[in-house]
Formats: C-alpha cells, sequence, structure tokens
C-alpha cells in the first residue's frame, strides 16, 4: 500500500505539473495534428500516384500514431529529469522512501494517459482527414496495449537520455538525435522494400518497428500482432529497469 | 530518490566505513551520537571537497556548519544524507546514511527547486504523500506561516515564502534528523523568525537538526553548537559562546574624538595621540593599532581629506578588551585630560569575528600578529590542529 501510495503521489503532481503548462500541453497535442494535416490532407498518400507515399493511407496510420509515442515520452521525460537534477529535486527524493523505480512508473503513468488521449486524437483525425480504412475487430483494442507499452519503452530510454545529457538543451537534441532516425527508419512511414537490404537488421531493433509492425497488423493488414506485442513489453522493461537504474541522485 | 536496494535497507552510501564509535565532540545524551563522521573526503576530479571531515552530533542538538563558499558544507550534508559516496566512516542514527530508515530523515537541499506549478499545500501534499506516516499538511503550512498562501502556486510566491513551502516539504515526516542547507536564503526577517521558531520546536520535540548557514547571527541564536568549516575539513566545534569567547577577540570600544572644524590635520593628529596617551596611561586597556574598518588608526593621517583636513574617523581610537563596565575609565581618563569625547560605541565580539578570524580573515589587533599567522594556515595540519577546537558543547 505505501509503494501504491507513494506512486499515486508522484503521478498526481507529475500530472498537475505538466497539464498547468498550456504550452507544453498544447503543443504535445497539436504537432500531431499538424503532421497528420500536411502529410494526411495536404501531401496526401495515395498508392495511384498524385501522392508523396505510395501504399494506402491506412499503412500510415502506425506512422502518425508513433509520432507521439515516440517523440513526447523522450523529450518529456528527458527534460522531465533535466529540471529535477538543476532543482536538486533528486537529491531531495533520495532521502524519502520514493525509489526510482517508482519515480520513473509514475512518469510512465502521466505520459501514458496524456499520450493515450493524443493517440486517440490522432487516430480519429486520420480516419477525418484521409481516406484511411480502418479494420474494426475486437483486437483493435490491442492498439491501447501498443501504444502504452510503447510510451513505456520510449519513457525509459528517455529517463536514459535525461540522465546523460548534462543539461535541457542537451536532452532536446539528443531526443532528437534519436527520434528521426527512428521515425523514418522503423517500418513506419518507409517500407522496408524501400531499405536496402544491409539496413534492415538495424530497423528490427528499433523498438518503433515493433509498434508499427503490431499496430498496423490490427488496424490494415490483418497479421498476427502478439509477437510484436511481447518484444515491444521486453524491451519496454529493459529501457524502463536502465533507465530507473541511471536517474541521478546527486551526482 | 532511494534505489530498490535502498529501500531495502541494504544500500551503501559510504565507500569505505571503518566502523562506528562515539565522539567526545558530540552532545551525545544518550551514547552514540545520532550523526557521526570521521577523516570523511571527498573529491571531484583534482578538486577536494572533504579532507578529513570529523563530526558528532547529539540527539536533539542543532548544530551549525558555517564556513566559505566552496568550503564542504554541501558535500558533508550529502555525505550525511547519503547522496554521494564519500572515503571514511559516516554514520547516521547508528547506521550507514543509505541504510537509515528514510522515514526519519528530512533534507532542504541547497537551492532547491520544485515544481512552480503546484500550489504549496499541493508541493506540501505530494511530499507528504511519499511518507506512510506524514504530519497534517495544514498544520505544516502553520508551522512555517503558510496558512494563508496555500493555494497559490509555488512559482507565484515571495522568494521567502517560497523557501518556507520548501522548508516545510522538510518538516513533513515529523524526522528524527533535519537537514536544513541554507534554509533562510531570500527569506524576509520575519519569515526567518518564523523558520526559527520551526527548527526551535523540531529540536524541543527530539529533532537533530543539521543546519548549514552563511548568516552568522541565525547560527548563534540557533546553534547549541557550531562548527566552522574550511577548506574541506571542519577546523573548530563549539558552542557559539566558547568560540567567541576562544576566537572572537574582545569587546572593543571606539571612541571618536571632538576637534574644531578649523583645526588642521596637524591638530587633529596630536589631539589623537594625546587621548591615545591618555588611555594608556590612566587605564590598562590596550589600543588597537590596525583595523579591517577604522580606516586604521595607526596611521596618524588616516581619515585625513584630499586637503589635509582630518576626516570623520580621523580622531577615531579603537580601545580593545573593554568590558562594559569599563567604558567609563575610558572616559574619564580622557575627560582627565582634557579631551572632548565626540562619539562612544561598543561592541562585543560575535560568531562573524569568530568566522572572519579563523577563515583568515580577521583585523589584526596589537600584539596578536602570532594569531594571525596561525589563522591564517588553519586549513592544513600543524598549526590548525593546535586550533581545531572540540566542545561538548551545551544547549
Amino acid at each position: 500500500m505505501s509503494r501504491l501510495r507513494r506512486i499515486r503521489s508522484e503521478t498526481i503532481a507529475a500530472a498537475r505539473s505538466f497539464l498547468r503548462r498550456r504550452t507544453a500541453v498544447f503543443f504535445t497535442f497539436f504537432f500531431p495534428v499538424i503532421l497528420v494535416v500536411i502529410f494526411g490532407a495536404l501531401v496526401r498518400t495515395q498508392p495511384t500516384g498524385g501522392g508523396l507515399f505510395a501504399e494506402p493511407a491506412g499503412y500510415y496510420l502506425p506512422g502518425y500514431i508513433g509520432v507521439v509515442v515516440l517523440f513526447t515520452p523522450l523529450s518529456r521525460v528527458g527534460s522531465e529529469i533535466a529540471r529535477h537534477r538543476d532543482g536538486n529535486r533528486f537529491e531531495k527524493l533520495a532521502t524519502t522512501p520514493l525509489t526510482r523505480v517508482e519515480w520513473l512508473l509514475a512518469h510512465t503513468l502521466v505520459n501514458v494517459a496524456i499520450i493515450g488521449v493524443a493517440s486517440l486524437l490522432v487516430f480519429g483525425l486520420v480516419l477525418l482527414v484521409t481516406d484511411a480504412a480502418v479494420r474494426i475487430t475486437p483486437a483493435l483494442a490491442a492498439v491501447a496495449a501498443f501504444v502504452a507499452v510503447g510510451v513505456a519503452a520510449f519513457c525509459g530510454v528517455g529517463a536514459v537520455l535525461g540522465s546523460v545529457a548534462d543539461t535541457q538543451d542537451g536532452v532536446i537534441a539528443a531526443s532528437n538525435t534519436i527520434a528521426l532516425p527512428l521515425l523514418f527508419l522503423s517500418e513506419t512511414f518507409v517500407p522496408p522494400s524501400l531499405l536496402p537490404g544491409w539496413f534492415l537488421p538495424a530497423v528490427a531493433v528499433s523498438p518503433l518497428t515493433y509498434f508499427a509492425r503490431g499496430v498496423r497488423a490490427i488496424t490494415y493488414d490483418g497479421g498476427p500482432w502478439a509477437g510484436d506485442l511481447a518484444v515491444l513489453a521486453a524491451i519496454a522493461v529493459l529501457t524502463l529497469a536502465v533507465g530507473a537504474r541511471l536517474l541521478p541522485r546527486t551526482e | 530518490m532511494r534505489t530498490d536496494s535502498d529501500a531495502d535497507g541494504s544500500g551503501g552510501g559510504t565507500t569505505a566505513d571503518t566502523g562506528g564509535g562515539t565522539n567526545d565532540g558530540g552532545r551525545a545524551d544518550d551514547g552514540e551520537p545520532v550523526l557521526h563522521a570521521a577523516d570523511v573526503h571527498k573529491s571531484y576530479g583534482d578538486v577536494t571537497a572533504l579532507s578529513g571531515a570529523d563530526l558528532a552530533v547529539g540527539r536533539g542538538e542543532v548544530f551549525g556548519l558555517i564556513g566559505p563558499n566552496g568550503a564542504g558544507k554541501t558535500t558533508l550534508v550529502r555525505a550525511l544524507t547519503g547522496t554521494t559516496s564519500v572515503d571514511g566512516t559516516v554514520r547516521v542514527l547508528g547506521t550507514q546514511p543509505a541504510a537509515v530508515d528514510p522515514e526519519r530523515i528530512g533534507l532542504l537541499p541547497q537551492s532547491f527547486d520544485p515544481p512552480g506549478r503546484l500550489t504549496a499545500r499541493e508541493l506540501v501534499s505530494y511530499y507528504a504523500g511519499l511518507y506512510t506516516d506524514a504530519r497534517d499538511v495544514d498544520a505544516v503550512l502553520a508551522d512555517v506561516g503558510l496558512e494563508s498562501d496555500a493555494d497559490a502556486w509555488y512559482e507565484t510566491l515571495s522568494g521567502g515564502q517560497r523557501r518556507r513551502a520548501c522548508v516545510a516539504t522538510a518538516l513533513v515526516n515529523d524526522p528524527d534528523v533535519l537537514f536544513l542547507d541554507e534554509p533562510t536564503t531570500g527569506i524576509d526577517p520575519a519569515g526567518r523568525r518564523d523558520i526559527h521558531r520551526v527548527i526551535r520546536a523540531a529540536a524541543a520535540a527530539g529533532t537533530t537538526v543539521f543546519l548549514t548557514s552563511h548568516a552568522m547571527s541565525e547560527v548563534e541564536q540557533l546553534a547549541d553548537r557550531v562548527g566552522l568549516m574550511r577548506e574541506g575539513t571542519i577546523v573548530a566545534v563549539g558552542s557559539p559562546t566558547s568560540l567567541i569567547a576562544e576566537y572572537g577577540g574582545h569587546p572593543t570600544l571606539s571612541v571618536t574624538l571632538e576637534i574644531p572644524e578649523t583645526d588642521g590635520p596637524t591638530d587633529a593628529a596630536t589631539a589623537r595621540e594625546a587621548g591615545v596617551a591618555a588611555i594608556r596611561s590612566n587605564t590598562h586597556f590596550e589600543i588597537r593599532e590596525r583595523g579591517a574598518h577604522a580606516d586604521s588608526v595607526a596611521d596618524p593621517t588616516a581619515g585625513q581629506t584630499a586637503d589635509g583636513t582630518h576626516g570623520p574617523h580621523g580622531t577615531a581610537i579603537e580601545v580593545d578588551d573593554v568590558p562594559l563596565e569599563g567604558i567609563n575609565d575610558v572616559l574619564d581618563a580622557l575627560t582627565a585630560a582634557g579631551i572632548d569625547v565626540e562619539s562612544v560605541s561598543w561592541s562585543e565580539p560575535s560568531l562573524e569575528d569568530v568566522y572572519l578570524e579563523l577563515t583568515g580573515e580577521a583585523y589584526r589587533p596589537t600584539g596578536t600578529e602570532e594569531s594571525i599567522d596561525t589563522a591564517d594556515s588553519t586549513a592544513g595540519s600543524g598549526p590548525s590542529s593546535s586550533r581545531a577546537a572540540t566542545d561538548g558543547g551545551s544547549r
């Protein structure tokens, strides 16, 4: 019960802190929206010519959702760690019963909630402004699990970046450097058939690849997805463990 | 925050721990000191932060740690709270710092900056939620004088109110040991009084308070014992009274002689010399010849203006070691010599004088070159060892 109480307290404080930063909230939701509008409605994705991307619109749904699943946890958790370190908050927390795992778990929960809402928004917007066709099956509910586990995985990566980078600027630069290649080389917007064969093993290393494959299997092509979810979950456990281990105390 | 292993009580904060034991310097009513450090070393690359710090603090004691910037105060706090690893022995509540039950520790770190968009109440509630048995949040806010501003965001509070809120977060678990690293920085006098009252109340209830501060008067008022830190080691420990008696110097009487404005500089110097002679011949007090804040009366031309007339301090005489009841003796000696006195001030030594003396910045009283030389070398071995005092002190 004490552990739950601590996680609850950290979660509430983290959620309040984020939701009261209106600019951060606005751009958390606005960023994926403009992406969908630009690529889905203006550039367009049509297989028969007239669009930049060759696949049908439904193919790219995991990519649009993947943008928020990837970018937001990386930058939010990393920046939060930088803020905590700058304000000597970790030094204080080190003398409380809250553990590093509990801290990261609490912030992951906040991110899952925020990005879950953002993903719903993206999902609806893609259906609204593109002609994407989505398979309506009971498995559609598992997309939520992919979002949650994917966010957790990138919260772990964000924790690593926040712990290694020594400033907020460093966190942002590092997260952008990692996120941009991942976004386009994880079977999101660029099909593996367009990549050179020697590069494909690198695609298999990206957590976002398993997110994209799994969500696409559920919403678009109807393939198996449980294996992708399992791999993503294993990656999430690993990154969260490493991220929690690296969280700073004082030095 | 703690690691999971720390939470289980098996973590280690020191890289070398030679065991517990007691230190006669700590006022430990029930035997073992609550805080104990022996020969603690810590370096950051080539920079030495701690170079053999020793310390013992007893239960319910308010211990004040003072010293120049960079002396190692915050590093010592971190060593005691287990947030940095050090070489040497560190014990808190009889065990290694990282293994101490965190429910028993309260910390206000230096330059602590909590989330700005939580209200003061939410902030204290947040930290209360991290403990199993926390105090009532409103009661803690009332203790630090923040009841009326409890629902304002932290970032909208004044500097003093923010610091009060931060202190509240350290008090919310009713700790047995409270570490406050410069708790009143930026707080106005009224707020400082509130914090002082809270610290006294905590100590009266049995909490051991470890306090660092640059406000000498604050430490002098609050601390049962004071440790003065310099270059990574504690060079003197004792009650404020004992430290002032040993290192603070003597009460000083400052007398400004009255000279008509028409007199030239030679007359002022002559009058001053007459005054010095009168005091020396009719009292046993010594004249302070050099001063950090007296424009040096050792120089007969001190205080002269550019045109050679005397300035406001040209006829000032500082008389050393004059007790309150000795003031009349000095004034009588001057009056008997026909010298009129313009003004008189008398000051007792304070902890600030101790600080200045032991950090090598003291002024040089007549015939005390040896003490200055010693003060200049207190950080190293040799003379510093003989000057470093350990005093059990008393509350």
